[in-house]
């Protein structure tokens, strides 16, 4: 069994999590995800002249990691965070509780692949959307390590054919979701950054222009940061 | 059995009877009450350094501050008048409005290092005017035998005398010039040395490494471990620690170099043998520089973490955290795995590695700056060691300055005696560091 969900809690970033099968543990790459997303904030925030509050759409949360790292490190925002599996948006309230910042979440269950109008009900128009959506091929599902597919929740993890179901999906939500000059910051397959920008050349009509690819801490391409440029459509 | 108690009591007897000598030699005055005593200062020094003043023999008890005498010295006053008329001509030439650019940059910075010097000499003199007018008043009053007065003038004859006193003492000290990273944030490093058997070196490294915790807590200061190995049967190997709060580094600059260790061990595996064991640790203490003081470049940054084959990320499930950078230009190389979070681990290799290497920047500006001073941080070689704790004796002794104190349990809980040995090597660094300005202000 893996060893988080033996001492039921691991560490992400400045936090302390807990931990509970089969919701997703936190991989270091998203820690650089979250990262990503603070020097945003950062470069952003002295530039903005009203000091309202920032929204952000998270897409499949599982143990709330990435929202709750930013939640704590901005006390502005406001999130909301979306989960198909009820056991992770149970986790993830529990952790907000203990962290004290479960009033600036919204915890909402649904499955973005067949729901995605009750999303954009839900959420209204955000800032920004990030997601470590699941992005495993689901041809290389059955190579992982036995501990992984016993363990944690496949449904985490399966990204369909290409493993770009859940991403297509997340930028087609982009499109009505975010305010204009809103961004995009996914986790990503390396393969996928490629993956994406041809699929969006193929597309039309979806306002997003792809801006940035990111490596990870091993040099592989891992993180993908798209832009809407294009006003409501 | 016999022949152990016999050899150990010889042994007792010839410790006892080199203390008698030593305290002899000295001219030591035990002082029951505080457990201490000082030694005759005798300061000579080596040819090597600047001529004149170090070769004088200056013989002096130790006060408990700057001492006045020290004010009083000729070369000390000249050099201030030296400095009170840099000072007059730098704000005369500012007033002059015929500069360039650059000049007129380099008086203006000029100005502000000596201006605080200058209040407090300003200050100082107008006390002494002061006091001249009260020695009038008093002589008048005592011929006019007015009572009254005579007292109060006397009353402000005292507060001007101590108000004096004071600005003198500020008065030097404004004249020392300050280490640049007095008030920076350290990283203390404690390492065992090595043994010829027994574990003596590493339980001793753990009461020092205990001994800094306790110190830091006293002073309210942030003790932040960064690195704990412990050794077999209790003892630690080496540790890291960051110290962060108020001049951390003004205290702990002074604790760099190697510490010895004499005793009879209780615990541990030297201990069935009940012989005196010598150990030493090494303590390294690198100010903590900030982050514009050191830039590194990712390029020249080496990251080695757990990478898994194939696509990585959610497909990998890893507990390994371990980091380490290594700095490619300098070949400084820093592990971390302290923390359960990769990101933590690679923030604290990169604060100790940024350490690591502004220590490396500064140790190549000592070397070339040459000084004969005993307390430069620094320059003594690895190998010299700066103290020694012997717990038979129940004794410490810091051979920078030729320092005892006595209780060694008291001092090794971080308390009052070790902030009181840190202030007399404060001392007697910064009366050293003002008579080599002085000296070098005279060639």
């Amino acid at each position: 069994m893996p060893v988080q969900y033996v001492i039921e809690e691991w560490d992400f970033r400045e936090l302390t999590l807990k931990m509970r099968p089969p919701v997703f543990i936190p991989r270091p790459e998203t820690e650089e995800l979250v990262g990503l997303v603070m020097e945003e904030l950062r470069t952003r925030g002295p530039a903005q002249d009203s000091p309202a509050s920032l929204r952000f759409l998270e897409v499949g949360c599982g143990s709330g990691a990435v929202s709750l790292s930013l939640l704590h490190h901005c006390p502005q925002c406001h999130a909301v965070a979306v989960d198909r599996s009820s056991e992770a948006l149970d986790l993830t309230r529990e952790n907000a509780e203990r962290l004290g910042v479960l009033e600036r979440l919204q915890i909402v269950q649904l499955d973005v692949l067949l729901d995605a109008d009750s999303v954009l009900c839900q959420c209204g128009s955000v800032d920004f959307i990030v997601s470590n959506p699941p992005y495993v091929f689901a041809e290389d599902l059955p190579l992982l390590e036995p501990e992984i597919l016993w363990y944690e929740d496949q449904r985490s993890l399966d990204g369909g054919e290409g493993g770009m179901d859940v991403i297509k999906q997340i930028l087609c939500i982009g499109t009505r979701a975010l305010k204009k000059n809103g961004k995009i910051f996914l986790e990503v397959d390396p393969r996928h950054p490629l993956m994406i920008q041809e699929w969006l050349r193929s597309q039309s009509d979806h306002g997003l222009e792809y801006r940035e690819t990111h490596r990870d801490f091993t040099g592989r391409s891992r993180f993908c940061v798209l832009q809407k440029t294009a006003p409501e459509c | 059995m016999k022949n152990c108690i016999c050899f150990i009591g010889s042994q007792l007897s010839k410790q006892r009877f080199l203390l008698a000598m030593a305290g002899a030699a000295h001219g030591s005055r035990q002082c029951a009450l505080t457990h201490r005593y000082y030694q005759q200062w005798n300061w000579r020094r080596t040819p090597r350094g600047p001529a004149g003043l170090y070769t004088q023999q200056l013989t002096r008890r130790h006060c408990q501050h700057f001492s006045k005498e020290l004010l009083q010295q000729e070369s000390v006053q000249r050099y201030l008048e030296k400095m009170i008329e840099e000072y007059r001509q730098v704000t005369q030439r500012l007033n002059n409005t015929a500069l360039t650019e650059s000049e007129r940059r380099t008086m203006s910075r000029r100005q502000i290092e000596l201006s605080p010097m200058a209040t407090v000499f300003q200050q100082s003199q107008r006390a002494v005017k002061d006091l001249k007018d009260v020695q009038a008043i008093i002589e008048s009053a005592e011929a006019g035998e007015d009572t009254q007065m005579l007292e109060l003038a006397k009353e402000e004859q005292k507060g001007i005398r101590k108000l004096i006193e004071a600005l003198q003492i500020k008065l030097l000290q404004s004249l020392v010039p300050s280490d640049k990273h007095d008030a920076s944030d350290v990283i203390v490093e404690v390492a065992a040395g090595r043994t010829t058997g027994g574990d003596i070196c590493q339980q001793f490294t753990r009461e020092i490494f205990e001994m800094y915790q306790n110190f830091a807590s006293y002073k309210q200061w942030a003790f932040e471990v960064l690195n704990y190995t412990p050794a077999e049967y209790g003892g630690l190997h080496h540790a890291a620690a960051r110290i962060a709060g108020e001049s951390v580094y003004r205290h702990f600059k002074y604790e760099g170099g190697m510490h010895r260790v004499q005793r009879i061990p209780e615990v541990g595996l030297s201990s069935r043998m009940q012989r005196i064991h010598t150990g030493t640790m090494m303590v390294i203490v690198l100010p903590q520089p900030d982050e514009v003081d050191v830039i590194i470049e990712p390029k020249d940054l080496r990251i080695d973490t757990f990478r898994s084959k194939g696509a990585g990320g959610q497909s990998v499930n890893t507990t390994d955290s371990a980091v380490r950078l290594v700095h490619i230009p300098t070949g400084i190389t820093v592990e971390c795995q302290q923390e359960r979070s990769q990101l933590q681990n690679r923030e604290t290799a990169m604060r100790m590695l940024r350490a690591r290497i502004y220590q490396q920047l500064i140790e190549k500006e000592t070397e070339q700056r040459q000084s004969a001073r005993k307390l430069q941080v620094g320059t003594r070689s690895q190998s010299e060691r700066i103290r020694t704790y012997n717990f038979t004796q129940d004794r410490v002794t810091d051979h920078r300055i030729s320092y005892v104190t006595r209780d060694i349990k008291e001092f090794l809980s971080g308390g009052e005696l070790l902030e009181e040995l840190i202030s007399e090597l404060l001392k007697s660094a910064e009366t050293e560091a003002l008579l080599e300005l002085v000296e070098n202000s005279r060639n």
